[in-house]
């Protein structure tokens, strides 16, 4: 029984990575209809700059040094891919075009820092184990945890009470409206596009001493950050959250109790998400049309 | 409702350029069909086995990309999932030169079946989505699909299926060189491809454009794109069964990575560079993915995924309707 | 009049395509014939050896280790194999037989390489094994471990100076019979290599008397988190476990094998690629009390291997590793076949390969068996600190 609750736990942590991770990628395309698939690459980056600056573990400093270099990394690259995909308004295009920048960076990362994995380890205040239902837990991913919860809140609070938020979910729901109400759509979106790659960069930090840097994360992440999306509803802050724990939970949890089909169990819940939920389980309230 | 038929008008917009089929006489496409032909057709008498073995895969991954295209570009239906249809074809075909004959129609017919039968069990989970939801779907379908391959003994399991002996055909010797193995996978890409056009040109390939175009308007109609959608998805499945049946006629060896989510990716990549539903541009697409993945990777120490990526980038700002579409670019200037 | 025209202007529409497709064309260049099967032979004064390791993507450390103990070898003896000058042909293998297949049937037609050497991944070796069977071109591999490599699917052109998955595995059985009191609990990566070295572990420790605990495969290549794999280990009566990880997932499960508290209580044995290169410095201090069999360690104790190590860490600046070792020995095989191979065609090749005899090799002395594999000794490793870095210390021989 223990086993499974710890499993539980390490579900939580995956899922509080995986709503950092997916956030932006929802929003993006719940209201620019943009499939962002350099979303992944920006993780890298951030996973990088934590080997960059805190592999050691040795001081608390440099990691949030890190945490903060990569949010602004993660902007800067979300800004550039806004203005990049605002001339390519069809699906197709940008898939191949976000996929060419996620190789075009993976590359530079893997000729800058080499092809070895690189592992990174937790501050040292943090680096230790403790005791949680009778097994020993590295602190570290409790850490995760609690700042998944700290994130959930923040968000709930901002998209949810804050005149920012209701800008936000307008938006997703009509954007021609909100343009017509003589608001800067472009800006919002900018402003979004970046903010949700900050933070998929701060995510690519902190997710750095479990999952470590490695070419080829990218892709793994992006793909699960996709899953999430898509069982969460595009463009809906709650689904997104709901997809990130129960994905979380499926990997964790499910492995621990059905190890023979760990591999095909992301799917398998994906696929009965959607035969069920087409739009998702939380999809975002659009705008009635005429 | 609003994503999808967002992506709807967005793939109708693309594509509207392109899709020449339109009042464009078979008489015309024949005139262009004829040299690209012989040229095709003399290649191995003039360049060496590894240029003719290059064009071989290619021939065969152009089969593919042709089955993604006409589920892409002329259904409207993006897809990653079309490499686990390949992937069964090239599995059966080599099962069958293993344990059955090497016959080469034998395995092709074998690989289109398994690649049909795949589709059918598959597809109707997957037909029920539309966009962004169909396409995970198709990946969910390849992945799982993959991972079957990689971890069944019956087909090796991640070592993959060797020992695949030469085709031959007609019961006629073993086709042991390239040129000969080249010929008879450019006559079986060939005839795949004037089926599928005929298909896109037929009354049933209008219902898929205006599946792609309008759907609430065919299903007004009286149409039932359910139907269409599920059976452009076995289709798809066969053409892609039959392209991987070639692909192992030719490497006689399949591995899981041959029906992976890179696979898939560059068979979609392909049908964008090459302009979505003119047939002809995605099997270009896929020659120039090829070429730059396998070829030039080579020559520049493994950096392969960076000149890829920069490609795909400069092919979004320069060729927007793809390869297909600088005709139309330069008619519309004129 | 008008429908001529129309026509002109659509043949010249399409001779962009046309151009297009020539090009490509002769982009792939024309050397010998298509329609016939031909080998070409060699100048008498310099050889083309291919080398075909990963230079991009997940295996890319190896081949990199790879290609700087082949290139070390050749700087060694002034570039020449068998008293010829060397011109190595490098060509990526990537990270699978899709990329491999291609890069090594280029290196064989396109370039006529006399040999290829290299090859990482198993899956690629064993379909490239009908090619250079009919090609009757040498394949020496320097990796790639599948037992039916030299068993099953073995051929006269194929020859390896590594391992054979088996084999390396089962010098550890009867030792971790003898030392643990107990189950031991058997976890490996889902694949054909995972499933093989468990198997000939197995085969081994049971043998010597030991009992299995437990037998568990993880998603190969899918796996970062292996709390409930750790967790079931702790639940079941195991007193040891064996694994087989290389890469990302070895760095991942010995670290967490630490944090989830294992790494006191059950001590940790498996193959030495869980612990070598790239992958220790990764691992670091988690890494230290794991115990391993390996045909190589950077510690060995011997002149040769002091001499070597020296050598190489001048060259690159940085410790060798096994694969690296393995590259330089297949270039020290090269060099003694060529050197009684005049023509250097592939029948005179395989069989002055059949006659090289014992190899002087950084690793220990070694030759090559019946099935063209590497006959050769196995050592216990055990990850100790010393001088701030950990290392991979000899503890014994394995018989």
């Amino acid at each position: 029984m223990a086993t499974y609750l710890v499993s539980v736990l390490n579900g939580l942590a995956m899922g509080a990575l995986l709503f950092a991770i997916a956030l932006g990628l929802s929003l993006v395309f719940g209201m620019m209809d943009v499939l962002n698939l350099a979303h992944g690459a920006v993780y890298l980056v951030g996973a990088y700059i934590a080997v960059a600056l805190a592999a050691d573990g040795a001081s608390p400093a440099a990691f949030v040094l890190a945490v903060l270099l990569a949010g602004v990394a993660g902007a800067v690259l979300g800004g550039l891919l806004a203005g990049l995909t605002r001339a390519t308004p069809h699906h197709l295009d940008q898939a191949l075009l976000t996929l060419g920048v996620s190789l075009v960076v993976a590359e530079t990362l893997s000729a800058v820092f080499g092809n070895d994995v690189h592992s990174i380890a937790a501050p040292a205040p943090v680096a230790g184990s403790v005791t949680v239902f009778g097994e020993t837990y590295p602190v570290y991913r409790l850490l995760v945890i609690a700042f998944g919860l700290v994130l959930a809140a923040g968000v709930y609070v901002l998209v949810e009470r804050s005149p920012l938020g209701s800008l936000i979910r307008a938006t997703v729901a009509d954007r021609g409206m909100v343009s017509a109400l003589g608001v800067n759509t472009g800006r919002v979106l900018v402003g979004v596009f970046a903010a949700g790659a900050g933070l998929a960069a701060v995510g690519g930090v902190l997710a750095g001493p479990i999952l470590g840097a490695q070419p080829g994360l990218d892709e793994k992440v992006l793909l699960l950050a996709l899953v999430v999306v898509v069982i969460g509803g595009l463009g809906s802050v709650r689904g997104a959250l709901l997809g990130a724990v129960l994905i979380g939970q499926v990997q964790a949890l499910g492995t621990a109790l059905l190890p023979e089909y760990a591999s095909f169990l992301i799917f398998a819940a994906m696929g009965l998400v959607l035969l069920l939920r087409p739009a998702g389980l939380l999809p975002a309230r659009a705008a009635v049309h005429a | 409702m609003k994503a999808a038929s967002r992506t709807m008008t967005s793939a109708a917009d693309r594509t509207q350029a392109v899709d020449d089929t339109r009042g464009r006489p078979a008489a015309r496409a024949a005139l262009v069909a004829v040299p690209v032909l012989v040229v095709l057709t003399a290649a191995p008498l003039v360049l060496g086995a590894y240029p003719v073995s290059t064009m071989t895969r290619i021939l065969a991954f152009a089969v593919l990309v042709l089955s993604v295209d006409l589920l892409t570009g002329v259904t409207g239906l993006p897809t990653l999932g079309q490499a686990a249809y390949f992937g069964a074809g090239a599995y059966t075909a080599a099962l069958v030169g293993i344990h059955l004959t090497s016959d080469a129609l034998v395995q092709a017919l074998a690989g289109l079946a398994a690649g049909l039968v795949t589709a059918a069990v598959t597809g109707w989970v997957a037909v029920r989505a539309r966009g962004i939801v169909f396409l995970m779907l198709t990946l969910a379908i390849g992945e799982s699909v993959h991972q079957v391959a990689d971890t069944w003994s019956a087909v090796g399991a991640s070592n993959g299926l060797a020992g695949m002996p030469p085709i031959s055909l007609f019961g006629g010797a073993p086709l042991v060189a390239a040129g000969f193995v080249y010929w008879w996978v450019l006559a079986v890409a060939v005839i795949v491809y004037a089926a599928v056009a005929l298909v896109v040109r037929s009354p049933y390939g209008r219902t898929l454009r205006g599946i792609r175009d309008n759907e609430p308007r065919l299903r007004a109609l009286g149409y039932r794109p359910a139907l269409a959608r599920y059976g452009v998805f076995c289709m798809a499945g066969a053409v892609a069964g039959a392209g991987g049946a070639l692909w192992a006629a030719h490497t006689r060896f399949v591995s899981p990575g041959d029906l992976g989510f890179e696979v898939a990716a560059l068979a979609l990549l392909s049908v964008v560079i090459g302009g979505a539903g003119s047939l002809w541009g995605p099997c270009l697409g896929a020659a120039l993915v090829l070429l730059v993945r396998d070829n030039l990777s080579a020559s520049i120490g493994g950096h392969g995924p960076l000149v890829l990526g920069l490609a795909f980038v400069a092919v979004v700002f320069l060729l927007p309707r793809g390869i297909a579409g600088i005709r139309r670019r330069k008619e519309r200037l004129s | 009049m008008i429908v001529l025209s129309a026509d002109l202007r659509m043949i010249r529409k399409s001779t962009p395509v046309l151009v297009f497709m020539a090009a490509a064309l002769v982009l792939s260049g024309c050397a010998g014939s298509s329609l016939d099967q031909s080998s070409g032979t060699q100048s008498s004064g310099t050889v083309k050896i291919g080398l075909l390791v990963p230079l991009s993507g997940v295996y890319a450390p190896l081949g990199e280790d790879m290609s700087n103990g082949f290139k070390l070898y050749l700087d060694q003896h002034g570039g020449k194999l068998g008293g010829r000058t060397a011109e190595v042909v490098s060509a990526d293998e990537g990270e699978g037989p899709q990329t491999g297949v291609p890069a090594a049937q280029k290196l064989v037609t396109q370039d006529q390489a006399a040999a290829v050497v290299g090859v990482v991944n198993s899956a690629t070796a064993l379909g490239l094994r009908d090619f250079f069977h009919e090609s009757q071109k040498p394949l020496l591999i320097a990796n790639a471990g599948a037992d039916d490599i030299t068993g099953a699917r073995k051929s006269e052109y194929v020859w390896r100076t590594s391992f054979a998955n088996g084999r390396v595995s089962a010098a550890l059985g009867s030792t971790v019979a003898k030392e643990v009191k107990g189950g031991v609990y058997l976890i490996a990566a889902d694949y054909a290599a995972g499933r093989e070295m468990v198997a000939g572990f197995r085969k081994t420790f049971e043998a010597a008397g030991g009992k299995v605990a437990g037998e568990k495969y993880t998603p190969f290549g899918k796996t970062q988190d292996f709390q409930p794999f750790l967790s079931a280990i702790r639940g079941s009566d195991a007193k040891a476990v064996y694994s087989f990880y290389a890469g990302a997932e070895a760095v991942s499960f010995v670290k967490q094998y630490q944090q989830f508290g294992l790494s006191g209580s059950t001590p940790l044995y498996g193959t030495g690629f869980l612990t070598e290169g790239g992958v220790l410095d990764a691992q670091g201090e988690a890494a230290v009390g794991v115990k391993t069999s390996l045909h190589y360690s950077t510690e060995l104790d011997t002149p040769r291997n002091k001499e070597f190590v020296a050598a190489y860490r001048k060259a690159y600046d940085e410790a060798p590793t096994v694969y690296a070792v393995q590259a330089y020995d297949a270039a020290s095989v090269l060099d003694k076949a060529l050197g009684s191979a005049p023509q250097a065609s592939g029948a005179e090749l395989v069989k002055a390969l059949g006659a090289v005899g014992t190899v002087d090799s950084p690793r220990g002395q070694w030759s090559f068996d019946a099935d063209h594999d590497a006959q050769q000794k196995y050592y216990l490793r055990e990850v100790r600190s010393s001088g701030g870095a950990v290392v991979n210390a000899v503890v014994s021989e394995l018989s």
